[in-house]
């Protein structure tokens, strides 16, 4: 055997864990690993045409399909998937860390991954789907609103993290968290922009980072909406505040979790 | 070399720490093959992974230049939804290996399994699982192996293949054993360490060591 790099080990069980997920996570079904893009696209199918056919033009600035398909795919993808699939990271995976090269980190890292992967890909199948259908799916300013994304990525990525590492003081947590999914899908303006929301009621809805995500990837998305409360360095401060308190406590308590 | 500079382990319990070692101080030699004796509870397995490097020591420090496997216990780190065939692809991968075919190949014939290499690993018995989980450590190549109970299942036939396959490994490499079965350690190590009393104690000398621990 040969002595490898810190680096290069990470990089090798990060890759083993990511294949070995995209194996294992839908094994069990009849169509196997095509669920994996399957679910997600259902799912982004089904409110497409339920919001799509009720709110035709409601939005003024865009075709309401294409307002959907803007806000709760990055909501669904690299928020509630990412954040919950960090949380729940020390479950599955206890068998992986008999081998001294695997810690829990690469676990998240590879997770954190594998969602990032699924937005592009189901992203890029959806929006060809709609072209074919006659919209302009496509993001105005493309560069900009991934970096949102990439941002509100992290920020889940480090949130599921820091979820994972107070649930295993208090297994509570896990419940809180998932608890947590369905109110934020409506404190987040995924299906409204905040411009129809009365302003004197901003005040409620703004301390929520996803909020800020959800209408900056908006503002990115299509030229002609300007969100009244977006405000990018809240959203960047929130996600650096999180990561850090994340990764301070995987420093803290990784020992403690991986002991029998 | 493996050592134990100062090496305590305790698990915190609702009656206060449970010591497991206490200040311990070791040297495990290179050319040794360690047995390690003691009751169910004593910390044999905890000690096999503090050095397997996947539990750490509350104090102290274990310092070693070797490359250890993985502690081998009955199905130990295997995925049950896998086939034989992607689990070891998986041990390589996390190892950097590059070229699996051999590896793989090699296990499905070392484990005996035929064609159940392919299936997933919870349609394994126990005997099987054994056979396999033997079968993976085998396939690479180690300084030192950790073994835990590994040997104590499976048909006489295969028993005696491992042991044969040890004895191959044993010009470049050394084994820790833990096992209840005292000829096996008396055929397979010359040193061994004693836990008892939340002390560990080596032994150069294995039928000593079964002594003691016989009349504990």
């Amino acid at each position: 055997m040969k002595a490898r790099s810190a680096f290069s080990i990470q990089r090798d069980v990060i890759f083993a864990i990511f294949v070995r997920e995209m194996i294992t996570r839908f094994s069990n079904y009849t169509l196997g690993n095509i669920w994996l893009v399957l679910e997600p696209l259902l799912m982004m199918v089904l409110f497409i045409v339920l919001f799509g056919a009720r709110g035709r033009g409601a939005y003024g600035f865009v075709e309401a399909p294409v307002f959907i398909f803007a806000a709760f795919l990055p909501f669904r993808t690299l928020w509630t998937a990412t954040m919950r699939q960090s949380a729940s990271a020390r479950g599955g995976t206890k068998g992986l860390l008999e081998y001294r090269q695997v810690r829990l980190f690469d676990v998240f890292m590879a997770r954190t991954f594998i969602e990032g992967g699924l937005f592009v890909v189901i992203g890029v199948i959806l929006g060809l789907g709609m072209m074919w259908l006659g919209y302009d799916p496509w993001p105005d300013d493309l560069l900009l609103t991934l970096g949102y994304c990439a941002v509100l990525w992290l920020f889940a990525a480090s949130f599921g993290m820091l979820a994972c590492m107070v649930g295993s003081i208090a297994k509570e947590i896990e419940k809180l968290v998932s608890m947590l999914t369905m109110p934020l899908m409506f404190l987040s303006a995924v299906f409204f922009p905040m411009t129809i929301v009365p302003q004197k009621y901003w005040v409620f809805l703004t301390w929520n980072p996803i909020l800020h995500a959800m209408e900056l990837i908006r503002e990115g998305w299509m030229d002609n909406y300007t969100s009244p409360v977006a405000d990018f360095y809240y959203l960047f401060g929130a996600m650096i505040i999180c990561l850090a308190f994340s990764l301070s406590s995987y420093r803290l308590t990784w020992r403690r979790i991986v002991a029998k | 070399m493996i050592r134990f500079s100062n090496v305590s382990k305790y698990f915190p319990t609702r009656f206060g720490p449970k010591y497991v070692l206490k200040n311990l101080n070791l040297e495990i030699p290179d050319d040794r093959d360690i047995a390690i004796l003691g009751t169910n509870g004593a910390g044999k397995s905890t000690l096999l992974r503090l050095v397997g490097g996947i539990d750490f020591p509350t104090e102290g420090k274990i310092v070693s230049d070797r490359f250890i496997s993985w502690p081998l216990a009955l199905a130990s780190g295997l995925q049950s939804s896998l086939t034989g065939r992607e689990n070891v692809r998986f041990i390589c991968r996390i190892h950097g290996m590059k070229a699996n075919r051999q590896t793989e190949e090699y296990v499905k014939e070392f484990s005996e399994l035929g064609d159940s290499f392919e299936l997933p690993v919870d349609s394994y018995s126990s005997g099987m699982k054994s056979k396999y989980s033997f079968a993976v450590s085998m396939g690479f190549d180690f300084d030192t192996y950790l073994m835990d109970e590994i040997m104590s299942v499976g048909d006489a036939g295969f028993k005696k293949k491992c042991e044969n396959a040890i004895g191959n490994k044993r010009a470049s490499a050394n084994i820790i054993l833990v096992s209840h079965n005292m000829d096996l350690l008396r055929r397979q190590c010359n040193a061994a360490i004693l836990l008892a009393y939340g002390r560990a104690d080596f032994y150069e000398s294995v039928d000593q060591a079964i002594f003691r621990y016989q009349s504990l």
